[in-house]
């Protein structure tokens, strides 16, 4: 990657400029588009809060299979304050997300010591003990009755009914939220999380203390996968709790990896292009069986996610370009 | 200024470092030499706790430095270059060197000390934007050497500068390390080119197998029969 100082102000302005149109779409669907397109981009933009806030960990080298158990968190803590305590909802969510941070520190605690595969199979454990919980703790959570009557989502007292407020603070929340990782992500804090994933012995022999940062990390995710998880609640206003499976778990880390680990926008193509590409399927089994393609389509043929596509698109052109001539001159 | 006395480490059942002891003057150039497996390594990695000595005592200045941590050590003013991978392949030149500067604070203290480093490899400025993994053998060391640099310590630790190295480069490496060694930053060279350890260094020490089997003035040690045909090649 060679210094290319000239081509970067334009390239700044065409984001701000794709970002903007982007924006702006997203806000006229609710007037243009249908009732059904209002609620499927809403669950979308949940989605890609969930990819986004992996990131953190995923940069630091850990494969966590579990965050969808931390969303579980977030939604029944939020759910239950709401609906026996009558919480509003800016205060039900962020309780549902402290308490998911807070869980992530206890299971982070112990096991980011563990490397790899060791670190992967907790977080796999632990995302089917949070369900199991959620299924065997009727009382609290009515089990596989699922959790119904969660109150719909109010902001300053003033209770949003339609789909498409909803939509409205969906969007809101994952503007801000993708804002405030984006930002991490390019901090000091963003630098030293990708000195561990590369080489973690050589940040601790620079004075990096990994064990800190990895739980910072994986704490911060699981602060934000709680608000995606309240949200939720509040929007689908009815818990079940294999909802929050394994499966919903790893659909979050392909999301990552098919969208592309290298660049932040990686997550974000992940999540919106799978998420509406296997809308036909969700609840099927084929839900899984697509998700298993897209994963394997990628291993082989996109190792970098979808983000790296364009770039080798044009390399495949300058290879055309550069090969097709070459004949002329020596024929 | 760093002395170490009885230092022991083991590997499981393997013990590594059988009772080390050697010690560092301030301002002063000090190598360990020693062939594959002799424990010089592992000696370094104890002195900054990336393994922990079993038995043994460790001073720097005032502090004892066993049993405390990578990220306290290094905040203490000992910076280590480890062998194998040196360098974040995929961050550019410039983070690489902000990695160095992790423990320092302020911004303004991080820029100071980035003049000076440019003044001293004025490649790494022309580089800055450079992936790391894109330099060449000799810019890489260069680069480690200089994000050790970036956390201002009073002891540098090197371990196997020269490795890979062709002969030109090995040389200008030299020449860095005495330069380094001009501005009052004390240094433990790790070296397996035995040559370029002891023309540097004011004092030696020779290990075995995990055991010290001489020590002296670098001088000396170069005219020592038995250091000349074990590791000089002469």
């Amino acid at each position: 990657m060679p210094s290319k100082t000239p081509g970067q102000a334009p390239g700044k302005a065409i984001i701000a400029i794709v970002i903007a149109v982007l924006v702006l779409l997203a806000l006229l669907v609710p007037p243009l588009g249908g009732d059904y397109y209002v609620h499927l981009l809403a669950l979308v933009f949940t989605n890609v809060i969930l990819a986004a806030s992996l990131r953190p960990s995923l940069t630091c080298g850990q494969l966590n299979i579990g965050h969808s158990g931390f969303m579980s968190i977030g939604a029944y803590t939020s759910a239950l304050l709401a609906k026996h305590f009558g919480l509003p909802f800016e205060l039900s969510l962020l309780s549902g997300a402290i308490v998911a941070a807070l869980v992530g520190v206890v299971i982070g605690y112990p096991a980011l010591r563990l490397r790899g595969v060791y670190f992967a199979m907790v977080t796999v454990a632990f995302v089917e003990v949070i369900r199991l919980i959620a299924q065997i703790w009727v009382p609290l959570t009515r089990g596989m009755s699922g959790l119904s009557g969660v109150p719909k989502p109010n902001l300053l007292g003033i209770t949003l009914t339609t789909k498409a407020s909803q939509y409205y603070l969906a969007l809101g929340l994952m503007l801000l939220i993708l804002a405030i990782l984006y930002k991490l992500e390019r901090s000091r804090l963003g630098l030293i999380w990708r000195s561990i994933g590369m080489a973690d012995p050589l940040a601790q022999s620079l004075g990096v203390n990994i064990a800190a940062h990895k739980l910072l990390a994986f704490m911060i995710g699981c602060f934000f996968a709680g608000v995606a998880g309240a949200f939720y609640a509040h929007f689908i206003r009815f818990l079940f709790p294999p909802e929050f499976g394994f499966l919903m778990a790893t659909n979050i880390l392909v999301y990552n990896y098919v969208g592309g680990r290298g660049h932040f926008v990686g997550a974000i193509v992940g999540a919106m292009f799978l998420s509406l590409l296997s809308e036909p399927f969700r609840g099927s089994a084929y839900e899984t069986i697509f998700f298993s393609i897209a994963m394997l389509l990628t291993i082989l043929f996109l190792p970098g996610g979808l983000i790296t596509l364009p770039g080798k698109l044009a390399g495949l052109r300058s290879w055309r370009a550069a090969s097709a001539p070459s004949p002329s001159p020596a024929g | 200024m760093l002395d170490v006395k009885d230092l022991r480490v083991r590997y499981g059942a393997v013990e590594a470092v059988k009772g080390v002891s050697f010690s560092v003057s301030a301002g002063s150039i000090v190598s360990l030499i020693g062939a594959n497996g002799a424990g010089k390594t592992t000696s370094l990695r104890a002195l900054t706790g990336l393994v922990r000595p079993s038995s043994g005592e460790v001073r720097f200045e005032t502090a004892s430095l066993l049993g405390r941590a990578p990220h306290e050590i290094v905040g203490l003013g000992i910076a280590h270059v480890p062998e194998g991978r040196r360098l974040f392949p995929k961050m550019t030149v410039l983070e690489n060197l902000k990695m160095g500067a992790y423990r320092a604070r302020r911004q303004k203290d991080i820029a100071s000390t980035l003049g000076m480093i440019y003044e001293h490899f004025p490649i790494l400025k022309e580089r800055g934007r450079q992936v790391a993994g894109s330099l060449s053998g000799g810019e890489q060391q260069m680069l480690a050497i200089a994000r050790a640099l970036m956390s201002r310590p009073k002891l540098l630790l090197l371990d196997e500068p020269s490795m890979g190295l062709s002969p030109i480069m090995t040389a200008e490496i030299g020449k860095i390390i005495r330069q380094i060694n001009d501005r009052d930053v004390s240094i433990i060279l790790v070296e397996q080119n035995a040559m370029l350890a002891l023309t540097l260094a004011q004092y030696g020490y020779v290990l075995e197998t995990g055991s010290l089997v001489m020590q002296g003035n670098a001088q000396e040690l170069l005219r020592d029969e038995g250091v000349k045909k074990a590791y000089l090649g002469i």
